[in-house]
């Protein structure tokens, strides 16, 4: 290692040498040519050359965890599936042991499950391989496959009057599945709202309830809506868009019998607010959203308590008798019970305008939450036994299954999948990434805003007086190792500076995270890779995206015009990172530090404060001018090959 | 010259067997004209809407029956939804990215409406509107003439060329005269077929391509004149496409300037003077079966080619239907009720029905029972 740092020594000074024989100020120039930097402060060789992703955390090999994702229990109760994503395994446990019984290799992350009225097949979707999974319940080997839309996370089985069907949600393609279990063939694919993360069937198989993670896209100064997305199962049809005002972050839903409603756990989010009124309670909060299967009525009830909140709201389900419903609160580390029939009798005295602003009372949980029952780190996704009697509890970052008596609210006991992996400072950050309780009054983890490390497509009101309208896009923290400096600034040198104390003291409102802790939370963080791209599967592109990568490379105009250096896209966005880590000004109206492309195609909003909501709208309607590289020569034949190749990024 | 002769032989030979067979069975049908079948429906009874009906806006561009049975008509002034009998409004306030609708298409599968309108295309989608802009997306441009779906895939015909949007992987592909043999941009209609979508260019004729091969394949005007067919059922009547329309095999164009039909192997024009066609200047063409409804400037036409039906108003503004079956003079009916407005410009139509989308209000059309049962005034 000493030795080839001697040898690129001796090489660089040979080259000084000759260069300054040359001229004396050639390296200056060199570099505030190609940097594009007037002060060479913040400039290196290193901004430039010998950059490599194949060093980064994210691109080295690291320890995989029995993290329990979504569950399943066979009809009679006896049995519980619970995917292993982390592991491509799903295992099979019994639920009055809890015991593990078998564990099978799935390829392709296993992360959603579904079991048929039978329990003789089970479903499992693949995240990373865009199929659906047929496993035989018997031997638990694969008995068929289909492919389905991008990133597959959850799945429900269902009968309707034309047969049994399942439906996908397809997290990155936006859109569900429906499909026929005999044959196994997609009869459709409607869209849904953005990042479909869940889905529930209404307890007569007509209906289908999608929740969406992210909000739709729309200009950032509006106050963002995200969806739940109802279709027929039989036909595949859309058939309601129930938008959920300011809120997101759904990843459950479950249909109350008896009661016609369907509950959505969601995170209030005030985005347009400035950041700093945390301490006020005015940035974030859990709620559960009431849709009115018939209607499509929505009320959204909220979860916290006035100075105690319970972040992150996640899985979400319902006794058989819809008296009870169950909620899991990730960055809380508890599961919320509420009493259904207490809440029904809240809103059956509540006047419009007053079931309207519930959302806003955070006096009002005492009323229908009942308690709150302790877990480990981050429960996720709930289960309930076929009696109703059994809750399951699938404590992601533990590594377990927490099982408890939903009659009495006692601890049974765990199902064991792993250790934990405490020794793992990767799990350890996670753990540190998604608890709430770094934060003031617990409102918030990094993962409220920071889903699975990716981004929720918000822009937020950072102005530090608290008076200010400065919105800034939320940014991926996937693929971000290296990429340093951070900030739209670009101030902050390192993760550990980003995340440290300046941020407790400005957005947490707490003291700082300990620096042993956010040693770990920094490796997490660090560990995450760009999110999958669009590709063909054996890496080729397509011709579209072959004449989109060399303009994207193209040192001159079809003209032949010579495009300056320094307006060439991989001038500032130069692989492997796509990103030299410099700041420069791309007409938004300052100098913004340049973000890495990886993984570029699916983090809309874009630009420093999220003003283009497509790829397409920073060079139509942002930089029209070749402020942000040499564009105007393009054709929309040429704009749309430049976009797709970026997405593949 | 021998060819020429062989050619007058056969003339006169055909004009020969006319003449011997031809006159009695002429007079047979003049006698007994209304009790011959037609090979559509013909309609009895015109139910027409405007303002004072519930419609905002006196122009209609186009009209649609969608598959749950709800009617979809694009107007001048945003989108109309028929349910119970009564008109709800779908305008910019709900999202719509231009007041004035051009076009519809409807996705089957999902029961989604994409709406092509002066600026945009929107997908109207269980009441959410997503819009889509030639500045956010890769729509080529924003002024929509037609869409099309053909399996995954969204065909959307715009005044700066054909984009394909591939509804599975959202990838926009462009398609005019910079990587096409189409000689202008400006792409008024598509049609699928099987396998196979029709594209029409105002000025450029009609383009086929091959779902299969991924080839264009170009359908011109035969003697390149814009303003005369100097050559008969030899391609297209003119170069210059208002729309196409393909159903059963058979592609229906119409130009301002005639229309012709194409089943694949053969090509047949039409002229206003050489044919029942009530007007050489077409807006529209409907093809349902093996039948077109033609949506001119003076009413329109029903057709399969042979036997002719034009509905439209007299000097006097009555309603007319012209009957014009092969061989028979045109048979001349007048109609308690007429269209709403000769000016057609959209047109949907199955057994059962019709409707009428027109420069002043919408038409329903009633359909007789049968021919007989028409219950109008017969006049020759």
């Amino acid at each position: 290692m000493k030795k080839r740092a001697f040898i690129l020594l001796l090489i660089l000074v040979c080259f000084a040498s000759v260069a300054l024989w040359l001229r004396q100020n050639y390296w200056i120039d060199h570099m505030r040519q190609m940097s594009g930097q007037k002060s060479l402060a913040n400039v290196s060789c290193f901004n430039c050359h010998l950059v490599s992703t194949a060093k980064l955390r994210w691109a080295q090999p690291r320890p995989h965890h029995d993290a329990p994702a979504g569950m399943a229990i066979s009809p009679d109760g006896k049995k519980i599936y619970i995917a292993l994503d982390d592991r491509d395994e799903v295992a099979e446990a019994d639920t009055t042991s809890r015991q593990v019984l078998r564990r099978v290799k799935v390829a392709g992350r296993p992360f959603g499950l579904a079991i048929d009225a039978a329990g003789k097949n089970l479903f499992v979707t693949c995240r990373n391989t865009d199929r659906l999974a047929v496993l035989d319940t018997q031997t638990l080997q694969e008995t068929g496959s289909i492919a389905v839309g991008m990133a597959p996370v959850a799945v429900a089985f269902c009968r309707t009057a034309a047969g049994d069907r399942l439906v996908v949600a397809n997290s990155m393609s936006d859109d569900i599945s429906v499909l026929s279990v005999s044959p196994l063939q997609e009869l459709g694919r409607p869209s849904a709202g953005r990042e479909p993360f869940a889905v529930a069937i209404t307890p007569d198989g007509t209906r289908a309830f999608v929740a969406n993670r992210m909000v739709r896209l729309v200009s950032v100064k509006t106050i963002p809506t995200s969806e739940v997305t109802e279709i027929d199962p039989m036909t595949a049809r859309t058939v309601r868009r129930e938008a959920l005002e300011s809120a997101h972050q759904s990843e459950g839903i479950c249909a109350v019998p008896s009661r016609s409603w369907m509950l959505t756990p969601l995170v209030k989010v005030r985005n347009l607010v400035p950041i700093t009124q945390v301490a006020n309670g005015w940035v974030m909060s859990s709620g559960l959203a009431i849709t009115d299967v018939k209607s499509g009525n929505v009320i959204q009830m909220p979860l916290d308590e006035a100075n105690n909140y319970f972040a992150d709201p996640s899985g979400v389900v319902v006794d058989s008798s819809g008296h009870r419903a169950f909620v899991a609160s990730g960055g809380g580390d508890v599961v919320t019970v509420v009493d259904l029939d207490r809440m029904a009798a809240w809103l059956d005295k509540a006047d419009p305008t007053t079931k309207q602003e519930a959302i806003y009372d955070m006096s009002l949980s005492p009323a229908y939450v009942t308690a709150r029952i302790p877990t480990q780190r981050n429960p996720h996704q709930l289960t309930l036994s076929p009696d109703g009697g059994t809750l399951f509890v699938a404590e992601r970052l533990a590594d377990s299954v927490l099982v408890v008596d939903a009659n009495n609210l006692t601890e049974k006991g765990r199902i064991i999948l792993g250790d934990g992996g405490l020794n793992d400072p990767i799990r350890r950050g996670e753990r540190v990434f998604t608890k709430a309780a770094y934060t003031f009054q617990h409102q918030f983890s990094c993962r409220s805003c920071h889903p699975d490390g990716h981004v929720d497509g918000l822009s937020y009101d950072f102005d530090t007086s608290g008076i200010g309208d400065n919105l800034l896009d939320n940014r991926s923290l996937l693929g971000v190792a290296g990429t340093e400096p951070f900030k739209w600034n670009g101030k902050n040198a390192s993760l550990e500076i980003q995340c440290g104390p300046r941020f407790a003291k400005v957005l947490m409102r707490t003291d700082p995270i300990p620096q042993k802790e956010l040693l770990d939370l920094t490796t997490f963080i660090k560990s995450q890779p760009p999110q999958r791209v669009t590709r063909n599967e054996d890496g080729t592109l397509t011709p579209s995206q072959e004449r989109g990568k060399a303009i994207f490379f193209a040192t001159k105009t079809k003209n032949g015009t010579e495009i300056p250096h320094e307006k060439r896209c991989a001038s500032c966005h130069r692989p492997p990172l796509y990103s030299v880590r410099l700041s420069f000004d791309v007409g938004t109206g300052g100098t913004f530090d340049t973000p890495h492309l990886l993984g570029v195609a699916n983090t809309a909003p874009y630009l420093h404060d999220g003003r283009a909501l497509s790829l397409e709208e920073i060079w139509t309607l942002y930089s029209t001018n070749d402020s942000h590289g040499v564009t105007s020569y393009m054709n929309k034949i040429q704009l749309n090959d430049l976009v797709e190749f970026l997405k593949t990024l | 010259m021998k060819t020429m002769l062989n050619s007058l032989t056969l003339a006169t030979g055909i004009a020969l067997l006319f003449s011997l067979s031809g006159t009695p069975d002429v007079r047979a049908a003049e006698t007994a004209t209304n009790d011959l079948p037609l090979p559509f429906p013909l309609i009895e009874r015109f139910e027409n809407f405007h303002v004072q009906d519930g419609m905002p806006t006196h122009k209609v561009h186009c009209v649609l029956r969608a598959s749950d049975d709800k009617l979809w008509v694009g107007t001048y002034d945003g989108a109309l939804v028929r349910e119970d009998g009564k008109f709800r409004r779908i305008g910019v306030e709900d999202g719509l990215s231009h007041k004035m609708v051009l076009c519809m298409v409807e996705d089957k599968r999902t029961g989604d409406m994409w709406i092509g309108t002066m600026r945009g295309l929107n997908r109207y989608s269980a009441g959410r509107v997503t819009t889509y802009l030639q500045t956010d997306s890769g729509l080529p441009n924003n002024v929509i003439y037609g869409l099309g779906i053909v399996d995954d895939t969204l065909w959307v015909a715009t005044a700066a060329g054909l984009g394909v949007l591939n509804l599975k992987t959202g990838e926009w592909t462009i398609y005019d005269h910079t990587n096409t043999t189409m000689h202008e941009p400006w792409v008024y209609s598509v049609a699928g077929a099987n396998g196979r979508v029709f594209v029409g260019v105002w000025g450029s004729g009609i383009l086929e391509y091959d779902l299969t091969r991924k080839i264009f394949t170009e359908y011109r005007d035969p003697d390149r004149d814009f303003h005369f067919e100097l050559v008969h059922d030899a391609g297209p009547i003119n170069d210059v496409t208002s729309w196409v329309a393909w159903d059963e095999g058979i592609l229906w164009q119409s130009t301002y300037f005639g229309m012709s039909r194409y089943d694949g192997s053969r090509w047949r024009t039409w002229e206003e003077k050489k044919s029942p066609l009530v007007s050489n200047f077409i807006n529209f063409i409907w093809a349902h079966g093996r039948v077109a409804w033609v949506g001119t400037d003076r009413g329109v036409s029903v057709t399969d080619g042979d036997t002719w039906v034009t509905y439209r108003a007299n000097e006097n503004g009555e309603g007319l239907a012209e009957i014009t079956r092969p061989g028979q003079p045109v048979e001349t009916r007048t109609m308690a009720t007429k269209l709403p407005n000769d000016f057609v410009l959209g047109i949907w139509a199955d057994d059962q029905e019709a409707w009428f989308a027109t420069s002043d209000g919408l038409g329903h059309a009633n359909f007789a029972a049968s021919p007989k049962s028409a219950k109008v005034a017969t006049a020759k």
